[in-house]
This record gives C-alpha cells, sequence and structure tokens, in this order.
C-alpha cells in the first residue's frame, strides 16, 4: 500500500509542477514568429495588428516588414473572439513598455457572434496567469464554463505544445513569419469555394463580444493608444450573406457610436470575387494576401 | 452513470466498503441491491424491463422444454427489436434500456443453455437476477456465461488487498486507453468521416487506421474497467480482447476481438445453424450447382451468412452495419472456401508460416481486410461510404501539400502527431509488460509502479476532458 500511496503522491507533484508551470510560465516561452512574447521582444513596434486567423492568413508580413522598417507585428491568436482580443491587449500593456504607433483590431463582424469561449487554444500559451484568470472569468460571467471546461482550460489546454515544444517549435518557427503565415497556401479554385456550404443564419449577438469593442475603445482612448479596426475582405458569397451584412453593420454602429476609426473591406481596391484570391470564404490564399497587403499599406499610409 | 465520472467513483467506494463488510451471509445480497441502484440512476422506469425479462426467463426455464424456450426467445427478442429498433418504425420516443443487447444475449444464451441440457436451471430468482444484472458486465458486456458467472457471484469474497491493487492497475490502464488514446483520435476521425469527400485519400487511410485504434483502446478500455472493477470484487470476468490487431487471418481476428460476443454466436446460433435440418437441405441444394464442391464447405455458407447478417443488424438498423456485416460473411467464406487451395499453393512455393516476415505481411493483410470494413461500418451514408473508397482508391498522390492537408484534422497539426508519439512510447512499454508477463507472472513487478505513475500522469495531463462516453454503450 506504501508504494501505492508514493505513485499517487509522485503523479500528483508531477502534475502540479506541469500545470503549474504552463499557467505560470508558458507565455515566457522563446516561441519565435509568432504569439505576444515575441511580439514584445520585436521592441517598438509602428503597427501591431491584434485579431484572429483572419489576420494570420491575410496580411503579408514581409511586406509590411519592408514597409515600416521592421516594426510591424501580427497577433493572430483571438480565436475570433474580442473579448480575448481585449485581454490580449491588457497582457501587452501589462508586460511591455514599448511604443505601439497603432494598433489594429479586427472587424470581423460575425465575431460578434461567437460565444465566449476558448476557441484557439494558442491564447492559453500566451497569456500571463493573470490573462488566463481574466479570460476564465470572461467566459464565467458569459455563463460558458462547466467542470470539465476549467479542467480544460486550466489543465490539459496547451499541455502538447508544452511537452513537444523543443520537437515542434523549430518546425512551426518556419511557417510564421510575425505572427502571420508564410506558406504559399494555394485557392482550391472556384469551383469549391462556390460550392462550400455554409449557414449563419441561427447566429445571435453576444452582449460580451460587443462589451469588448467598446472596452477596447475605452482602454486606447485611456492610454492615448491610437488604434482603428480592420475589416479584411471575405469571398463575395459570405460578403452578400444576410446574416453577414447584419452584423456587419451593427458593428459598425458600435465603431460609429463611439467615434472610434474603421477602414472598410470596401475602402480598399480588392476584387473579392476573384476565387484566386481566397482560400476559403473568410481567408486569403498567398496570391490574395499579397496583393491585399499591398493595398493596405496604401489604406494604412492614407488613412 | 459513465464509469469514468465522479458519481461512479463515490457509489464504487461505498459499494465497496458495503461489499466487504456485508459479511458471508450478506455479501451477494449487497450486491444485488448495488446492481439494481447502478441500474436504476440511469433512469429507474427500466428496471422494469429488465426485470420482465429476468422473471420471465427464469420462471420458464425452470421447466425448460421447447415451448418455453420458444416463448423466453419471443418475450427477449421481442422486448429488444421493440426497444432498439422502434426508430426504424417510425417511434422515436422509445428510448432503449440500458444495456438490453447484452442482457439480453446472456438470457437467451442461458436459456439455450438450458434447453440444450447443458446446465441445470437456475433454482432462486434473486442468484439468477444477480447474474443478469452484475453491474461491471451489464451495460457492454462482456458476455459472460452463467456457467463461468454463477458460483463467483455467490460466493464469499474476503477482503484481498491484491485484488484492489490488481483491479485498480487494471482500471488505470482501461481509463489511459480510452481518455487519452480512444478520445484523441476521436477528434480526427469524426472531423474527416463527417466530410469525406472533403478530404483526400491520404487523409481518409491515416482516419480509417486511426478508427481501428479508436475502436480498440475505446473498447478494450473499458473491458479493462470492467475486469478491473470485477477484481476489486474477487470476481473474475471473461477476457474480451487478445491482441485483436495482430491476428495473422480475419477468422483468427474474430476469435480475439470481443470474444464473448462471437463466442456467443458462435455456440447459440452458428453451431446449431450448420447442424440443422434447413441446412442441410439447403446445402444439398448447393451441391447440386457446385458439383465439385466439398460438402463440408458448403454447409458453412448459409450459417455464416446468418451469424454475420446478424451482427451487422445487431449493431443497428442502418444500412452501413448490414454492409459491414454482409461484407465480413464474404471475407469468411471466402476464407473457408479457398482454405485447402492456399494451403496446397503455400506447399508447392515451399511458404513457410513459422518466417517472421510471412507473418508480419499475414498480419497485415488482415489490417487492410478489416480497415475495408471498418470503412463500411463507420460510414455516415452510403454516398459518404462511396466518397470514401472512392478518395482512397483514386486519391493517391503522395506530396508533401497532401501530407500536409492530413494533418490538418489535428487542429494543432505537428503538436498533437508528436504527443501521440510520446503516447505510442507509453502503449508499446505496456504491450512489452503484458507480453512479458504472460510469460512469467512475476516479470515487471516492480516496473509496474512506474508505468501506473506515467499513466496516472499522462491521464491527468492529456485526457480529453468530458469524453466519458465509450462506443459501445450504443449498442
Amino acid at each position: 500500500m506504501k508504494k501505492v500511496i508514493l505513485t499517487l503522491i509522485a503523479a500528483l507533484l508531477v502534475t502540479a509542477a506541469a500545470v503549474g508551470f504552463k499557467n505560470v510560465y508558458s507565455c515566457e516561452m522563446p516561441i519565435r514568429n509568432r504569439g505576444i512574447n515575441d511580439a514584445i521582444k520585436t521592441g517598438d513596434l509602428d503597427v501591431l495588428f491584434i485579431g484572429s486567423s483572419t489576420f494570420r492568413a491575410n496580411v503579408d508580413m514581409p511586406m509590411m516588414d519592408k514597409e515600416y522598417d521592421g516594426r510591424v507585428y501580427d497577433i493572430s491568436y483571438g480565436g475570433n473572439q474580442l473579448v480575448a482580443t481585449s485581454i490580449q491587449y491588457d497582457e501587452i500593456k501589462r508586460r511591455s513598455d514599448h511604443r505601439y504607433g497603432l494598433m489594429v483590431f479586427e472587424l470581423g463582424p460575425m465575431m460578434l457572434t461567437q460565444e465566449v469561449a476558448l476557441s484557439d487554444s494558442r491564447v492559453i500559451w500566451d497569456l500571463s496567469f493573470e490573462g488566463k484568470r481574466e479570460l476564465w472569468e470572461s467566459m464565467y460571467d458569459a455563463g460558458n464554463t462547466d467542470f470539465p471546461m476549467m479542467y480544460e482550460y486550466f489543465i490539459t489546454s496547451g499541455m502538447d505544445d508544452l511537452i513537444t515544444f523543443p520537437v515542434t517549435e523549430p518546425f512551426y518557427g518556419t511557417r510564421y513569419y510575425k505572427g502571420a503565415k508564410t506558406d504559399e497556401t494555394p485557392s482550391p479554385g472556384q469551383d469549391v469555394l462556390e460550392r462550400e456550404e455554409f449557414d449563419i443564419s441561427d447566429k445571435t449577438l453576444v452582449e460580451a463580444q460587443a462589451e469588448a469593442v467598446v472596452n477596447i475603445i475605452r482602454k486606447c482612448r485611456e492610454d492615448g493608444q491610437e488604434f482603428l479596426f480592420l475589416e479584411s475582405p471575405c469571398y463575395y458569397r459570405l460578403q452578400e450573406d444576410p446574416t453577414f451584412k447584419k452584423y456587419r453593420e451593427e458593428y459598425i454602429k458600435l465603431l460609429d457610436e463611439n467615434s472610434a476609426p474603421y477602414i472598410l473591406a470596401s475602402d480598399v481596391d480588392f476584387d473579392s470575387k476573384n476565387a484566386e484570391f481566397f482560400e476559403d470564404m473568410n481567408h486569403m490564399s498567398a496570391k490574395g494576401r499579397r496583393e491585399y497587403t499591398a493595398k493596405l499599406i496604401g489604406a494604412l499610409k492614407n488613412r | 452513470m459513465s464509469l469514468i465520472s465522479l458519481p461512479f467513483f463515490i457509489f464504487m467506494c461505498c459499494f465497496l466498503a458495503a461489499y466487504y463488510l456485508a459479511g458471508e451471509k450478506n455479501q451477494w445480497k449487497v450486491l444485488l441491491i448495488g446492481n439494481a441502484f447502478f441500474y436504476a440512476w440511469s433512469n429507474p422506469v427500466y428496471i422494469i424491463f429488465i426485470s420482465i425479462s429476468i422473471v420471465s426467463t427464469w420462471y420458464l426455464m425452470r421447466n425448460p422444454v421447447k415451448k418455453n424456450f420458444m416463448l423466453t426467445i419471443v418475450i427477449n427478442l421481442g422486448l429488444l427489436i421493440a426497444f432498439k429498433y422502434s426508430v426504424n418504425f417510425g417511434i422515436r420516443d422509445l428510448i432503449a434500456p440500458l444495456g438490453i443487447s447484452f442482457y439480453t444475449f446472456m438470457t437467451l444464451g442461458y436459456a439455450h443453455d438450458c434447453y440444450d441440457k447443458k446446465i441445470k436451471p437456475c433454482e432462486s430468482l434473486p442468484e439468477y437476477a444477480l447474474f443478469i444484472s452484475y453491474f461491471p458486465q451489464l451495460t457492454q458486456g462482456p458476455i459472460g456465461t452463467y456457467q463461468e458467472m454463477h458460483d463467483q457471484l455467490v460466493t464469499y469474497h474476503r477482503y484481498d488487498r491484491q485484488n484492489i491493487k490488481e483491479g485498480g492497475y487494471r482500471i488505470l490502464i482501461g481509463v489511459f486507453k480510452k481518455l487519452v488514446i480512444a478520445g484523441r483520435v476521436g477528434f480526427y476521425i469524426d472531423t474527416v468521416y463527417s466530410n469525406p469527400k472533403g478530404y483526400g485519400g491520404l487523409t481518409l487511410i491515416v482516419a480509417t487506421l486511426f478508427y481501428l485504434v479508436q475502436m480498440y483502446a475505446d473498447f478494450s478500455g473499458y473491458m479493462d474497467i470492467v475486469c478491473g472493477i470485477s477484481k476489486m470484487l474477487g470476481i473474475n470476468l471473461k477476457e474480451n480482447f487478445r491482441r485483436p490487431y495482430l491476428s495473422k487471418s480475419i477468422p483468427e481476428y474474430w476469435r480475439r476481438w470481443h470474444i464473448s460476443l462471437n463466442e456467443w454466436f458462435m455456440n447459440h446460433l452458428y453451431m446449431p445453424s450448420v447442424t440443422s435440418g434447413w441446412n442441410r437441405k439447403l446445402s444439398r441444394l448447393l451441391g447440386k450447382i457446385f458439383t465439385k464442391a466439398k460438402k463440408g464447405t458448403l454447409r458453412l455458407i448459409f450459417p455464416t451468412m446468418l451469424v454475420w447478417t446478424v451482427t451487422g443488424i445487431w449493431h443497428g438498423a442502418k444500412s452501413s452495419y448490414l454492409g459491414w456485416g454482409i461484407y465480413f460473411a464474404f471475407v469468411m467464406l471466402v476464407s473457408f472456401c479457398t482454405q485447402s487451395y492456399v494451403k496446397k499453393l503455400n506447399a508447392k512455393i515451399h511458404w513457410n508460416p513459422d518466417n517472421i516476415f510471412i507473418k508480419i505481411f499475414q498480419v497485415i493483410r488482415t489490417l487492410v481486410i478489416l480497415s475495408f470494413g471498418e470503412m463500411i461500418y463507420r460510414s455516415e451514408s452510403f454516398s459518404d461510404m462511396v466518397a470514401i473508397f472512392k478518395g482512397v482508391f483514386t486519391d493517391t498522390r503522395i506530396s508533401g501539400s497532401e501530407i500536409a492537408a492530413a494533418m490538418v484534422p489535428f487542429g494543432n497539426g505537428n503538436q498533437a502527431a508528436a504527443s501521440i508519439l510520446i503516447l505510442a512510447v507509453l502503449v508499446i512499454a505496456q504491450a512489452v509488460i503484458e507480453i512479458a508477463k504472460e510469460k512469467d507472472e512475476k516479470a515487471f513487478t516492480g516496473h509496474r509502479y512506474i508505468y501506473a505513475f506515467a499513466m496516472l500522469t499522462v491521464i491527468v495531463l492529456f485526457q480529453v476532458a468530458g469524453g466519458s462516453n465509450f462506443m459501445y454503450q450504443a449498442f
């Protein structure tokens, strides 16, 4: 029986140490080319994008880099959660004293309809324990927590990344550059994009996400931080969807009410009907990414 | 009540205490009460249906004449069909009582054995109820026989620390298989099989191989848990798996996978069919067409078809299950019919069956045949099945982008793959320990604690939270 108890205690100690390390120190792991820690290490930035996979796929960082002499970064692990974006903003401000010229947040209409949840476990890896607690509280306030979720959030989530870090980090480090994708993703072709089924008609507004937008605006103003919201072009079929249009208007109304600056997809001269430019409804192909980024640089300069 | 849940853990702690404190006279009564409590937890109404089955079978088989035997079959099969296949008759609100498939098999097996005079009918109703409702095996088997179970269930078991330790270790292995292995590969399989048209051949092959892993880890994991629980009570359950994926042929595979179910079919459906009059008549008819065929082989055709069709339908009234049954009937028949030719051919080409490379070839061949069957079984619809086969055979490019695409359902890409590799080390270590222990009971006694420590740590850190529903529960 003594051996059984010792086995249990040993397992408990090891797991507690791993969980503690993950929750407190994972945000300081030397990750290359993506995430908050790497963004902070880059130093002062002229432009900092904070968003989700859309920013990751649609912004070409080498082009941006050239334009801004390396003083740009793309934090793209918000998992379509404006709540997470708001917490990531806090995290950056808390952990660094650098100057951030312009912060660009994502104007993704459907982000307003996302349940407050852990939709990209990478967020966990990026946040300090304080940030994790803040995000958990937001999920709790939205009534989206239970025991399995808590277990996943504080114990299992991100554990893969931690244990396989020495093996996978060199590989991942080459797939991204300053938080954005570098791979040459092709378009699946017009046929596929035209056939792709999506149904967003049952989506409803999630108040917590709308509040997060207001919070971001408020915090930027309090900190004297220059900012804007950026809408990335989607494939035209999604843009023409009535539900999408409805939440787009909702988002714009919210920004107007709070006098927040924004750049809409229609403000950039980009052909949303060209299937060659898209990987799926939301994300651009490598060709689209470069075409869009060239136009976006102009729009940012002329804003 | 899931076997991997806090309520079950609390139930088990209380139950174990009551079981061992009850004393010689009352221990089996405590077990019976425990069974009833476990069963009622999911839905108290279910007790009515299992009671009908228990009481009617016990009463009728006290006098095991043909009429009573037939009546027992009608009552039990009637209940099974009514609950399990009611959806197919347009009745949607009838939820099947917990474990109805498994306890019906046990009941029918008991009735058949009584009728065949292989066993003496049980004289005590509570003892019979104890056998049918024994909670560890009630929901997913193994399908125990009366001969194996009765004496163990009514005998007094003293508290034995060794049984608790061995049972606990076995439970740990089961939880590891279920929550870590089956849970993790499950995500990949669900993603790919929910939209097979959207993935290339390589992804579909990977998903199918993972499905084999998931099925084994889920089902054998469950068996490890129930065997462990039973061991803690001092009762040994029948082993249901004997490393099935190392089988060298499909017939061998079915002797090593879900052993209790296949033995049940063999004893209560296949063998009676082979020796039945209708089969003799039908095989004589076939003999007139296939004049060169051996009589013995012809007599296996209809019983094989029958058993595999019933096995398919037993899983559910879905075309994919039926297709799966017919596929394996076909494979088994081909195997029977070509057996003698293959032996002659092997002798001619000096094929040595003991050669390790030939054994490896045979194992891989079995896995390939099995994978095709599982593709049929796992398909959501006929069109999905066609898409899967088409994808596997026509989209065979092995390029960098295809490999990258095959990784997409992991979501977290290589990190998940790397973690599975780490887990594979634990799985291989477990297999090595099991094989060594089969040869020498004392092997790896000290290492067991180290391995338990590693499994426990991995379960806590890498389990798929909330994934405590077992696949076979649905049947």
